[in-house]
């Protein structure tokens, strides 16, 4: 079973401080997988482990998530191969351009796969679109919060925990799926894994022709806060602080 | 300017139809599953699903619903299913969907980027598709007509199967529906003090959520309960803060409350800029003092 993921790479977001012009300032960030494309890679990876099945990620990504320390995070997550194509406007491209992109990749690279699994969505936008525009682009059927997926000849079939009911479905396959980060945390990569993970072929191009984006970003700033009372209490008036809230708990 | 509301339940048919009426002349309302309501659009498509076909495998009707209305932007109740079919409507437009959009400018739409970290305003070139809560817009009455038109089922290529259901066990509080909310932090120096936390839970009414480190970092809470960028947006009457920074990260998780109180033992902390009611002290003495006291 050859099983394809597509991952987004980020900036740390607990590292993305807010300037004094409400601006985002990235300065502090390194690049990361965005948090629950991990899930993906590891529904992927075991799946792969039960089905004698391959692990390939693939991503639209910017030349920054090209670093080294990066790559061996994702090859170390029982992947077997890593496909990037980088354009810096991927960074904040919609999930039609960036569909557009990995349709690319698929077809070039990886056109005989079974499965394409993404994350739930990833931490920037979290438009949870990427699967249903690939899946689209590519004509093959496409399903979303995914908790358990189990092959069965040309389709698998996937538990979809919805907030009411679990459906169990039939996709034929090839198919794009995504995931829930309920599916199964991720590893942490032992020692060993990290060092196999250098010697995995992992290959970087540019984008050729450009990102087709649909939606053009006008503005990222910060919220404004909500103003708030501001009355602080010393450790001794503990007694008014109390009384404070127990006035707004009321 | 026409707009197209796509709703599964009929609080969403409902409040999104009112919505809609705020920026649209004429509303029209589609409904997969189930028939639509009446007298909240001007007309209503009841796309057909046929027995037992999941929602998915409509897709083709929606379109054409679509292709019957021509409408002018398109509003959707964010849920898994509606992601699925307005991304497949939005692809065969050639565009992509902005998802849980906040807020309406013209023709620019507001939504989060980085879980509320910031705001995103944008702008679509082609066609409009929405997803997005009844909350968004100002209040308003949804108005319509009986006139319902039936869009026949047409299957995909490569259809989907359901085999069949199960309902889903209820799992512990719902901290978005909760009047108080306490959250943890990295003040908290063992796991067992935690106890002091759930104490103040209990004298309050309160229901118990922590910062991303107490979830992530040691794992002492769920992850289902950390407060925050890409984890819970809460509106409370009350937060309480105990040995909580503010970073902005945590905070924008419970922007929506009414009073924010804190206690931390840095008068410098950032949290103290953005509570009503805050003291500067050691949770380990005040906590104590605050549960005797209230």
């Amino acid at each position: 079973m050859k099983i394809v993921v597509a991952v987004k790479v980020v900036a740390d977001d607990q590292d993305i401080f807010v300037a004094g012009d409400r601006t985002l300032d990235y300065s502090k960030a390194h690049q990361v997988i965005s948090s629950y494309d991990k899930n993906a890679i590891e529904a992927a990876a075991q799946l792969a482990a039960a089905n004698d099945g391959t692990v390939t990620v693939i991503s639209a990504a910017t030349s920054k998530a090209t670093d080294a320390k990066l790559k061996k995070d994702i090859l170390s997550r029982g992947v077997d191969e890593l496909i990037m194509v980088t354009d810096d406007a991927l960074a904040t491209a919609d999930s039609f351009a960036t569909a557009q992109v990995l349709k690319g990749i698929v077809e070039d690279k990886v056109s005989d796969y079974d499965l394409i699994l993404t994350g739930d969505g990833s931490a920037d936008f979290y438009a949870g679109q990427v699967n249903v525009q690939l899946a689209a682009a590519l004509g093959v059927p496409t399903i979303n919060e995914v908790t358990s997926i189990a092959a069965e000849g040309d389709k698998v079939v996937v538990e979809r925990t919805l907030e009411e009911e679990v459906e169990e479905i039939e996709v034929p396959l090839p198919a794009v799926i995504a995931v829930s980060p309920s599916i199964g945390e991720p590893r942490i990569p032992g020692m060993r894994e990290i060092l196999a993970a250098g010697k995995k072929p992992s290959t970087v191009d540019e984008l050729a022709g450009g990102v087709d984006a649909k939606i053009e970003i006008e503005e990222i700033k910060a919220p404004e806060l909500a103003p708030r009372k501001q009355q602080i209490f010393e450790e001794g008036d503990i007694d008014a602080f109390a009384a404070a809230v127990a006035e707004a708990l009321k | 300017m026409k707009a197209f509301v796509l709703a599964e339940s009929t609080d969403a048919q409902r409040a999104l139809c009112a919505g809609a009426r705020t920026i649209a002349d004429e509303v029209v309302l589609a409904v997969v599953k189930g028939a639509p309501l009446t007298g909240v659009a001007d007309k209503a498509y009841d796309v057909e699903l046929p027995e037992g076909q999941p929602v998915e495998n409509a897709a083709a009707g929606v379109q054409a619903a679509y292709e019957a209305a021509q409408p002018d932007v398109v509003l959707v109740e964010p849920t898994p299913r509606n992601k699925i079919l307005a991304g497949l409507l939005a692809a065969k437009l050639g565009t992509a969907v902005v998802s849980d959009v906040t807020a309406f400018d013209g023709d620019a739409v507001t939504n989060m980027y980085f879980g509320g970290l910031a705001a995103n305003k944008q702008k679509a070139s082609g066609a409009k598709v929405y997803t997005v809560a009844g909350t968004a817009f100002a209040e308003a009455e949804a108005t319509g007509s009986d006139d319902v038109e039936t869009i026949a089922y047409v299957a995909p290529e490569k259809a989907l199967v359901l085999r069949g259901t199960k309902a889903v066990p209820r799992e512990g509080a719902d901290l978005t529906k909760c009047d108080v909310v306490v959250g943890a932090g990295r003040g908290f120096a063992e796991e067992a003090d935690l106890q002091m936390a759930r104490d103040l839970c209990a004298k309050v009414g309160a229901e118990l959520g922590c910062s991303r480190p107490l979830a992530e970092n040691v794992d002492w809470l769920p992850r289902n309960l950390y407060i925050g960028v890409s984890g819970l947006q809460l509106a409370p009457k009350a937060y309480i803060a105990l040995g909580i920074s503010g970073q902005m990260q945590h905070m924008v998780g419970v922007q929506g409350a009414d009073t924010i109180i804190a206690v931390n033992k840095d008068q410098n902390a950032p949290i103290f800029k953005q509570c009503d009611y805050g003291i500067v002290g050691d949770i380990y003495k005040v906590l104590p003092a605050l549960i005797e006291a209230l």
